[in-house]
């Protein structure tokens, strides 16, 4: 191994990831889909579907719609519900020398307790992170990652219930993300993802309907990148611990786009449905990208923003 | 052991995509690996091009498998078909599959009725032919809106089934829907132990599951409804199923589908 050959390892939030390259939720299922394709192992972290107390059965259809450069999606959390998951997804995901995050979702502060709890207690969890700010609930998460107040009361009532790593999903459906940012850091939070889908809406023109079931969805894709980098940049700027990047990365140099902006990890989302493979095409760009520019770890570009 | 049910994503390359009816080609490409695997019902998720602006790939139909060949029977709908129908002998496309669950034909139908309407009869040629291998009795009920998009009736009956035509505006065959031929056979017909396969419009898979329900006839329906990811994660594909202990789910037309009993179908 030559002396430039860059090391990928990171610890984030406590994370330690053999690569800073994790899956975003509910685009990678509970990690048994992709199997066929990726060796689980070479992920960074796998981050599963958003799960709530009780099973979820979602949104009407359509669900799901294209749109230039990215997609709208409304699913509306169907998930299996925590106790299925512990019974059912966990224990494959075992068999695997790999951190699995839990992204946890609720309409009520108790939910994401009894959620929080049981992952706690169950074996083979490495963090939960908080889904915030899912913009597809009339009545649910939504209203926790708009409002600082909300933010602090849900993310320190769930800090008390578990030890394990705590990351907290910003909504980038906010006027000014530093102050949501600020109050999850306060309450306890040792990590931010940064950011979960820009809220949306498309319209058939001759039915005059809209594209979703739902009428408004979440849009994600390379069409919310650059509002991704513009977050992690901000929130970087405002808080001190550490931001998982994402929303539209493609390709290693996307991630790298976000390592500069202030990031220390990045998922890898919608890609996951274009190319089944992407998470481990993202970590073998970063990796060239380091070995071109001579760099020994991601931890030199983290933030490394020159500003003229 | 080699598994069975693996899936692949491939690139591979067009070897012929030629305009076969109004509005509708037929795309050929080397893919041994699914071409070894599809059954009847299963389909592709194909990545027609990077660099065509369109970010994710388009569910078809394997229609037929010849030998490491395989095609997909294709209607003009939107951008993605368009651009598919432009490639040429040697232009490349991503190919994953196959994907889905397959027809079931295990209690020896007599006789197995496809019905198809307009590329909806794509999904029902590959089973066709495993009907024909089983020595199955088949009927073929193959509905378009004019002759100039008449698409199969030469394979099917190529392969020995006996194929009933219908068009909406009666420029060939029974001048109407395709379901009006299913009827008409169930009412003139006396027949043993039918099982009813069809794929085709929403309109229309409505109409047969009417039919079967209220006939008792085990039917089977190919479902198409939009996809993400087509490996069961994305969940933007569902259609909502009766639960035989009462209530409904969202199951998966990428996943537990694209094949569905018609009376477990809410529509
Ligand atoms: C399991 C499965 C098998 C299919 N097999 C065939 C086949 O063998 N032959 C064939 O002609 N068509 C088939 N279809 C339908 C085909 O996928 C669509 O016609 C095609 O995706 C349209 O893409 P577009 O970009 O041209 O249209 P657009 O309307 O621009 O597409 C926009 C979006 O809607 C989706 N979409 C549009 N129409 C349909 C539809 N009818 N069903 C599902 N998704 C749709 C597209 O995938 C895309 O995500 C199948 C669909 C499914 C789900
Ligand atoms: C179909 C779909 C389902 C998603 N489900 C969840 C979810 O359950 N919980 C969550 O926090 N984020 C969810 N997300 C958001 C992603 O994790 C990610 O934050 C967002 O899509 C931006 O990244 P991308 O552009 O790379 O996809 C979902 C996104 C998509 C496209
Ligand atoms: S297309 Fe994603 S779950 Fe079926």
């Amino acid at each position: 191994m030559s002396d430039t050959h860059p090391s990928l390892q990171v610890s984030v939030a406590d994370i330690r990831m053999r690569n800073p390259v994790m899956t975003a939720s509910g685009t990678f299922g509970y990690g048994s889909e992709y199997v066929d394709f990726i060796d689980l192992n070479q992920i960074g972290a796998v981050v599963v579907k958003g799960i709530t107390s009780v099973p979820w059965a979602g949104n009407a259809m359509p669900r799901i719609f294209e749109t230039p450069s990215g997609m709208l999606n409304a699913i509306g959390l169907q998930n299996v519900g925590i106790d299925g998951f512990i019974d059912k997804k966990l224990p494959y995901l075992r068999n695997f020398d790999v951190p699995v995050i839990v992204n946890v979702c609720g309409e009520q502060v108790e939910e994401y307790l009894d959620v929080t709890e049981k992952l706690d207690a169950a074996d083979g969890v490495a963090a939960i992170e908080l889904n915030i700010s899912c913009p597809n609930l009339h009545c649910g998460g939504m209203s926790f990652g708009v409002d600082p107040k909300l933010t602090d009361e849900l993310v320190k009532g769930v800090r008390k219930k578990t030890t394990l790593p705590l990351l907290v999903k910003l909504s980038p459906n906010v006027t000014d993300i530093t102050v949501i940012a600020r109050a999850a850091e306060d309450a306890g939070a040792d990590g931010l993802s940064v950011i979960n889908t820009a809220l949306g809406m498309a319209i058939d023109i001759n039915t005059r309907r809209p594209q979703l079931a739902n009428i408004t969805g979440g849009l994600s894709g390379p069409a919310i990148k650059p509002i991704a980098i513009r977050m992690v940049w901000q929130v970087y700027n405002a808080v001190s611990i550490p931001i998982i990047g994402m929303g539209g990365i493609m390709t290693g140099d996307d991630a790298i786009e976000f390592f500069i902006a202030g990031a220390s990890a990045v998922a890898v989302g919608t890609a996951n449905f274009v190319n089944p493979r992407a998470s481990l095409d993202v970590v073998d760009g970063i990796e060239e990208y380091l070995e071109r520019h001579r760099m020994h770890s991601i931890a030199e570009l983290v933030g490394s923003l020159e500003v003229p | 052991m080699p598994n069975p049910t693996q899936k692949f994503d491939l690139p591979t390359e067009v070897i012929s995509n030629e305009l076969i009816a109004e509005n509708h080609y037929l795309l050929r490409c080397s893919c041994p690996e699914v071409a070894a695997r599809a059954l009847p019902g299963q389909f592709i998720h194909v990545l027609i091009s990077q660099g065509s602006g369109l970010l994710l790939r388009r569910p078809f139909t394997v229609y037929t498998i010849d030998d490491d060949q395989i095609t997909m029977l294709y209607q003009l709908i939107g951008e993605g078909t368009n651009v598919l129908s432009g490639l040429k002998f040697g232009d490349s496309i991503r190919v994953l599959g196959p994907l889905g669950n397959t027809f079931d034909f295990s209690v020896t139908p007599n006789p197995a009725i496809i019905v198809g309407g307009g590329a909806g009869i794509a999904s029902l040629m590959l089973l066709a032919t495993a009907l024909r291998d089983a020595d199955v009795h088949t009927l073929a009920l193959v509905g378009s809106m004019n002759q100039a998009r008449l698409l199969s009736v030469k394979d099917l009956q190529a392969i020995g089934v006996d194929t009933h035509i219908a068009t909406d505006d009666g420029s060939v065959g029974h001048h109407g829907f395709v379901t009006e031929l299913l009827t008409h056979l169930l009412q003139t017909h006396d027949l043993q132990n039918p099982v009813i396969y069809a794929c085709g419009p929403d309109g229309m898979l409505r109409t047969v599951t009417k039919i079967a329900l209220d006939s008792g006839i085990p039917t089977q329906l190919a479902m198409e409804n939009r996809m993400g990811c087509a490996l069961g994660v994305c969940l933007g594909c569902v259609c909502k199923v009766q639960l035989s202990e009462g209530g409904f789910e969202y199951q998966r037309v990428c996943t537990e589908g694209p094949v569905f009993n018609a009376e477990d179908i809410i529509w």
